[in-house]
């Protein structure tokens, strides 16, 4: 095995998936070491939830050429409760709700599930209490909605918060952020950046999808894509959010076509 | 016409009684009379239209169930309890049941005791509750009256927190067989009480039990429901007669039997009356579910709240036929119903009734049937962190379910309750095995 091999978490070569007949990931490279944070921004119907949810392993899309190797294995080859245990963590862009099942309920499953995958010993009542009463101040979340049905009637923020929780309770390697920024309030944003912050660590890696700098401002990235038609058109550093808060993104698309004309 | 194997057992087993009461004796010959006559209804009876009975009409379970064996098994529930009930293939166990802790204010007796003391009490309360039209369940149990229990609350205005749980224990190992047990619960004005019951069978066995409840103004009754009786049949009948301001709670959970058919029949009688029907209920395999209610809003100003919720897997099937029947007197009646049914297999089928009459014009009813599937983007959820794709079926399928004994106080007996379900539900859809 190579030394730069060792040091990649995720590789993503020539990715390309679709839904429904329809292609939407037309060629994905992507490296992502641990310890780093990556930004994926891009206009609305890019394909950013798309890549993200491939990633999480959800069926409907269709992986229809390209490889993705996660900490040295073959992530296609998983389900997605097998990446989930594996230590792949995606918060959704659109939260799901569940009436019947309190959230500490829900966590509690997900957890365990996790912990049996590694032949932990399964965590009590009790200690899952602690354990989450901690991490919850990490986020700022009312522990109101631990006893709440799963996300049943949150508000838009709440949901947001509640995505992050999971991620602190989960411990997960790589988390995925799908546009955890919108709909939280500026405080909010805030507060839920800090707490990803305080989630960064050199083990862990993490890819945020927003269309804001603000919340770059907060979360500051090592890499910076842009993702259009389903390709990532650009790569760069933290400035190149800004460029893009500035300018918009159809310098970049009239770039595109100029070196599309060019080639 | 009656198959030959039920017509003799039950001819021979009725005729071995020897009833002290003329109106005991009278009970008992027409019941006998109309089984001979109707036997187990067919699909072409409307009441009857979706519920096999064929398998049970052909006998292997037309000879009572034997007495007085040693029983295998006699579990506990995880809950506190005041007294226990235990009756084994139809007979009231007194050297098995707890009655130690019992107040003075409640007054608990074999209904074979009470068959010997006081036959014509006995003949008029079961006159109350059961008129004697032709039904086979009720034929079958006047027919073969033997045994049950009486329950008192003697005392107005007593309350008797902790519930008495009231166990059936149906032993068909050695022999299929049948069993009739008939209960009769009495509450005085202003008294309250608690029950848990719960059917356990092993073997092939049909278990026949009916409940015929009164309750006086201003009492509650709060009655749970678990039933698990695995590869058995059972008829469980009840008839409330609520009066005035009176509460009757019901929480009916049942997971995996061949054949369960679930009657129950609330009459409000006095004004302010409120009644909470509650049904669980998870199916496999071949089981078949079956759910009847009626409720008779016959005056004014009485409430009542139905909710019934199915998962059926396998080639499971489940029925729902609810009747509010709203009489020309009750004037605002608030009446409830619903009925939810979800479907983890292709081969599983719900049937779903409500039937509404209405006969006074200032009423409130409402009611609504679904039948779906569990929520794909709920289970890719779950999987997203690490539950595997079964678990996740099963944990929907507890929150579904779940919401029917949400009011239970009893978060020990909610849990119990929300683990025999999840446990019964085969969450990939196929059958057990
Ligand atoms: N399940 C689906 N069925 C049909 N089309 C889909 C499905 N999922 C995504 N698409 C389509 O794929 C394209 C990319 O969608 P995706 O959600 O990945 O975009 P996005 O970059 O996340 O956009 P946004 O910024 O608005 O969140 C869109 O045109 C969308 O309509
Ligand atoms: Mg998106």
């Amino acid at each position: 095995m190579s030394g730069k091999k060792e040091n990649s978490m995720l590789e993503i070569h020539g990715l390309c998936a679709s839904v429904e007949g329809t292609e939407i990931l037309r060629g994905i490279d992507l490296e992502v070491k641990a310890g780093e944070v990556h930004a994926i921004m891009g206009p609305n119907g890019s394909g950013k939830s798309t890549l993200a949810n491939v990633l999480a392993g959800r069926e409907e899309y269709l992986v229809d050429a390209g490889t993705v190797q996660y900490n040295g294995i073959d992530l296609l080859e998983l389900s997605a409760d097998e990446r989930a245990c594996e230590g792949i963590f995606l918060a959704f862009q659109y939260p799901v709700s569940i009436p019947g099942i309190s959230n500490a309920y829900f966590l509690r499953s997900a957890l365990n599930a996790i912990r049996r995958y590694r032949d932990e010993s399964e965590i009590d009542a009790v200690d899952f209490l602690e354990l989450v009463r901690s991490r919850m101040d990490l986020v700022g979340m009312d522990e109101k909605l631990l006893h709440r049905a799963v996300n049943d009637g949150f508000s838009g923020g709440e949901k947001k918060r509640n995505e992050i929780l999971q991620m602190a309770v989960l411990d997960p390697n790589l988390a995925i952020l799908d546009e955890t920024d919108s709909g939280l309030d500026i405080d909010a944003l805030r507060i839920v950046a800090e707490g990803v912050n305080k989630l960064r660590k050199k083990e862990r890696a993490i890819i945020v999808v927003t269309h804001y700098q603000r919340l770059l401002d907060y979360i500051v990235p090592d890499h910076v894509h842009v993702l259009s038609e389903g390709k990532i058109v650009r790569s760069g550093d933290k400035s190149l959010a800004l460029e893009l808060e500035k300018e918009g993104y159809s310098w970049i698309q009239a770039d595109d076509a100029r070196a599309g004309n060019n080639a | 016409m009656v198959a030959e194997t039920w017509s003799k057992q039950v001819q021979t087993g009725s005729l071995n009684f020897d009833d002290q009461g003329v109106d005991l004796k009278r009970r008992r010959g027409r019941a006998l009379e109309q089984f001979e006559q109707h036997g187990f209804p067919g699909r072409k009876h409307e009441e009857w239209r979706y519920t096999p009975l064929s398998r049970l009409a052909a006998g292997p379970c037309a000879p009572l169930l034997e007495r007085s064996q040693e029983i295998a098994f006699c579990p506990d529930l995880p809950v506190d309890m005041l007294a226990k009930v235990v009756i084994v293939n139809g007979e009231f166990r007194a050297d098995l049941s707890d009655l130690s802790r019992l107040p003075s204010a409640i007054r608990v007796q074999s209904l074979a005791q009470l068959r010997h003391s006081d036959p014509d009490q006995l003949a008029s309360l079961l006159d109350l509750y059961w008129t004697q039209d032709s039904h086979p369940f009720y034929d079958l149990s006047d027919a073969l009256l033997d045994d049950g229990v009486h329950i008192e609350v003697v005392e107005e205005g007593a309350k008797i927190d902790a519930p008495i749980h009231i166990l059936h224990v149906l032993d068909g190992q050695a022999r299929s067989g049948s069993a009739h047990v008939t209960g009769l619960i009495q509450l005085a004005a202003g008294a309250q009480l608690q029950l848990i019951e719960e059917i356990r069978s092993a073997g092939e066995v049909l278990g026949n039990l009916r409940w015929g409840i009164g309750l006086d103004p201003r009492s509650i009754l709060k009655r749970v429901r678990a039933f698990r009786p695995e590869c058995s049949s059972i008829f469980h009948g009840t008839r409330v007669i609520q009066q005035q301001d009176s509460r009757f709670e019901d929480l009916f959970c049942s997971s995996g039997a061949e054949l369960i058919r679930n009657e129950l029949h609330v009459s409000h009688e006095g004004t302010g009356c409120h009644c909470d029907l509650m049904g669980a209920y998870a199916g496999c395999g071949k089981d078949h579910l079956d759910h009847h209610t009626t409720i008779d809003h016959k005056v004014e100003d009485c409430t009542s709240n139905e909710i019934y919720r199915g998962v059926l897997s396998g080639q499971a099937r489940g029925v729902f036929s609810g009747m509010i029947h709203v009489h020309q007197d009750a004037q605002r009646t608030d009446a409830k119903q619903s009925n939810d049914t979800i479907l983890l297999s292709e081969g599983a089928e719900a049937d779903t009734r409500p039937r509404l009459e209405i006969y006074a014009d200032d009423v409130k009813c409402t009611h609504g049937a679904t039948i779906g599937e569990l929520d794909e983007d709920a289970i890719f959820y779950l999987r997203s962190r690490g539950v595997s794709p079964d678990e996740a079926r099963k944990i929907l399928v507890r929150a579904f379910t779940s919401e029917v004994f949400h009011g239970l106080e009893d978060r020990q007996l909610s849990d119990f309750i929300a683990d025999e379900i999840q446990q019964s539900i085969n969450p990939d859809g196929t059958n057990h095995e």
